[in-house]
């Protein structure tokens, strides 16, 4: 007898996030407000240690505009991934959903990856597009393209990103404080990503840590698209290297962790 | 898998032990093993209602568990529709409609329609066949005469929760349900329709289904043949008229009475144990008071009511009836969890 496969599962998460939206009409407009929050955020938190043009040398930025602009995007991009799959499990054992998804006739692995996706694909769309007529207000007709690059970054980073959100969705099916987990793997990525400060101001440590977020080298794209208007090719291809990189090491061990994950789980029996 | 299997459900030996841990202190922690099951073995049949019952905590749950292909057993073997739940959990999925708690379950911001595309979805339906298997279970829970299916979940009564669990466990036309608790909460007309729907699927459709309840009344209408599962064995299988000839040798006695608070009711109990002669005896509350349920050697009924009786208005209580049964599944229940 055959099982499903994921594109499946995809269409029926899709299905179920666009009814989600059809029914909660006001959030579904709220979430084209966040991105200007996250400005706000990014503002603020930049000008903790001194001015906003401080925060803007230290940035090395010479258009500080679409930085922060992109910089909220890419963040509510990583927030969405990782609350998409990692939260995927957790948010539905909360429902009491999880067990009834489980016996979909599919390896949990493909169902974890597959249902995850349609939320963040989602958000990243929904946030390019709320912040597309700031970012035509800003630079013009270039804004919008330079953001169509990030985006295309955005969208190379969800890769090894959705590797990373299967390895802490794992954790969170075989321990019980799960909320702990993505309570402190947004923030922890969001702050060694550089998108509040510089790389270059961590201490030693994250910023080693940090050649390991994905989310770095969106952001560094996103600084070199903002700061040049041709940005050099050739960087811009390392960086997609490495994202690529990051894809293959986190996905083979996501792959390998979610199936323990999946064998102590049902040792344990799903809640 | 074999060609055809005989049953729908068969399972063999199933252990299942769990690791917990209790707390000593605030780091320190020791481990405690539960066993959950013990060898627990029964069939279910195809084209009847078979009935696990057990008190809390008996192993009721981590049965559905393993046979749903939710938790792996430690050891025993159990097949559904012909497939392993262990090395065939996929075709296992494929075989069965579940229902396992019907409270929950379902978005809360989707409708019921809306939920049950998604989940149809996940079962491998699309298209027309999809609306078609919708508006066919709709209509068979009821769910279509009451307007129900297109509200918003979160809008639903918990009778309305427990036909959209039912419609949801359908929906794929399975050959198996496993239904835990089913009726739970639902008031009378919705539980009769549920319990004759169950009944309707085991006897014209031929599906293999498999209830577990506390409800004594709903098992002895409903089933077929009835599992009694006591501390993770199966104290008691066979069906409902064969297990009442386990309290053959036995007869119940029914005296209702009043003016007693619900606190006292333990010590009464241990009064009465005494004072009737008897250790079969339990005391539960009903409408306008209590009852007190004796199960004694046949023969000797009648002194036991006269005893019952007299220990009571000794105590002061007003009996309000007093009556020799019939033996009923509460009273092998209680004779063989006892």
């Amino acid at each position: 007898m055959p099982g499903i496969n994921m594109w499946a599962v995809f269409r029926a998460q899709l299905h179920a996030s666009i009814y989600w939206y059809k029914n909660n009409k006001w959030l579904a407009v709220t979430m084209f407000f966040w991105p200007y929050l996250m400005i706000l955020v990014l503002v603020g938190l930049g000008s903790i240690m001194g001015s906003f043009e401080l925060y803007t040398e230290r940035m090395n930025l010479s258009s500080p505009g679409f930085y922060l602009i992109s910089a909220s995007a890419i963040a509510m991009t990583s927030v969405g991934i990782i609350d998409g799959v990692a939260g995927f499990a957790l948010y539905n054992r909360w429902l009491g959903t999880l067990n009834y998804i489980i016996l979909s006739p599919i390896r949990e692995s493909k169902l974890f990856i597959a249902a995850g996706l349609p939320d963040s694909l989602l958000s990243a769309l929904v946030t390019i597009v709320a912040v597309m007529p700031a970012a035509i207000y800003v630079e013009g007709l270039l804004g919008s393209l330079k953001l169509l690059i990030i985006l295309a970054f955005m969208l190379a980073g969800m890769i090894p990103l959705i590797g990373l959100s299967v390895l802490a969705a794992s954790a969170l099916l075989v321990v019980k404080e799960e909320s702990n987990i993505i309570n402190s793997i947004v923030p922890f990525i969001l702050l060694v990503s550089g998108v509040f400060y510089p790389v270059t101001v961590l201490p030693r440590i994250l910023q080693v840590v940090s050649l390991a977020v994905p989310t770095r080298y969106v952001v560094d794209a996103a600084k070199m698209v903002s700061t040049f208007s041709t940005p050099s090719g050739a960087a811009l291809m390392l960086l997609l290297g490495m994202l690529a990189l990051l894809g293959i090491i986190y996905n083979t061990i996501a792959g390998v962790a979610i199936m323990r994950a999946e064998k102590a789980v049902k040792m344990r029996g799903v809640d | 898998m074999t060609d055809s299997p005989v049953t729908a459900i068969d399972a063999q030996g199933l252990v299942k032990n769990y690791l917990s841990y209790d707390r000593r202190g605030f780091l320190k922690k020791e481990k405690r093993i539960v066993k959950a099951l013990k060898g627990v073995s029964f069939s279910v049949r195809w084209g009847e209602v078979f009935g696990l019952l057990g008190p809390n905590g008996a192993g009721k749950t981590t049965t559905v568990k393993i046979i749903t292909t939710l938790l792996l057993p430690d050891d025993g073997k159990a097949l559904v529709n012909g497939y392993d739940v262990v090395k065939e959990p996929i075709d296992v999925r494929r075989s069965i409609g579940v229902v396992l708690n019907v409270e929950r379950g379902f978005f809360w911001k989707l409708t019921g329609r809306e939920n049950l595309r998604y989940f149809g979805m996940l079962k491998g339906l699309k298209g027309r066949d999809l609306e078609e298997r919708i508006d066919k279970v709709v209509s068979l829970v009821g769910l279509d005469k009451i307007g129900a299916v297109d509200k918003l979940y979160e809008e639903y009564s918990l009778g309305m929760k427990a036909r959209l669990a039912l419609a949801r466990a359908l929906l794929s036309d399975p050959p198996i349900l496993v239904l835990d608790e089913p009726t739970l909460g639902l008031d009378p007309p919705a539980a009769r329709e549920i319990r004759r729907l169950l009944i309707k699927l085991a006897k014209d459709e031929g599906k293999g289904v498999m209830i577990t309840t506390h409800n004594m009344f709903e098992a002895e209408i409903v089933c077929d043949r009835v599992g009694i599962i006591s501390a993770g064995k199966i104290v008691a299988l066979g069906t409902v008229s064969e297990l009442k000839k386990l309290v053959a040798e036995e007869i119940p006695i029914q005296v209702k009475f009043s003016g007693i608070v619900k606190e006292r009711l333990t010590v009464l109990e241990d009064y009465l144990k005494k004072s009737v002669g008897v250790q079969k005896l339990r005391i539960t509350e009903v409408d306008n008071g209590f009852e007190l349920r004796i199960l004694t050697p046949i023969g000797n009924e009648e002194k036991v009511i006269a005893n019952a009786v007299l220990a009571l208005t000794n105590k002061g209580l007003s009996i309000l009836r007093a009556e020799v049964m019939e033996p009923t599944l509460e009273d092998v229940f209680i004779k063989v969890t006892s």
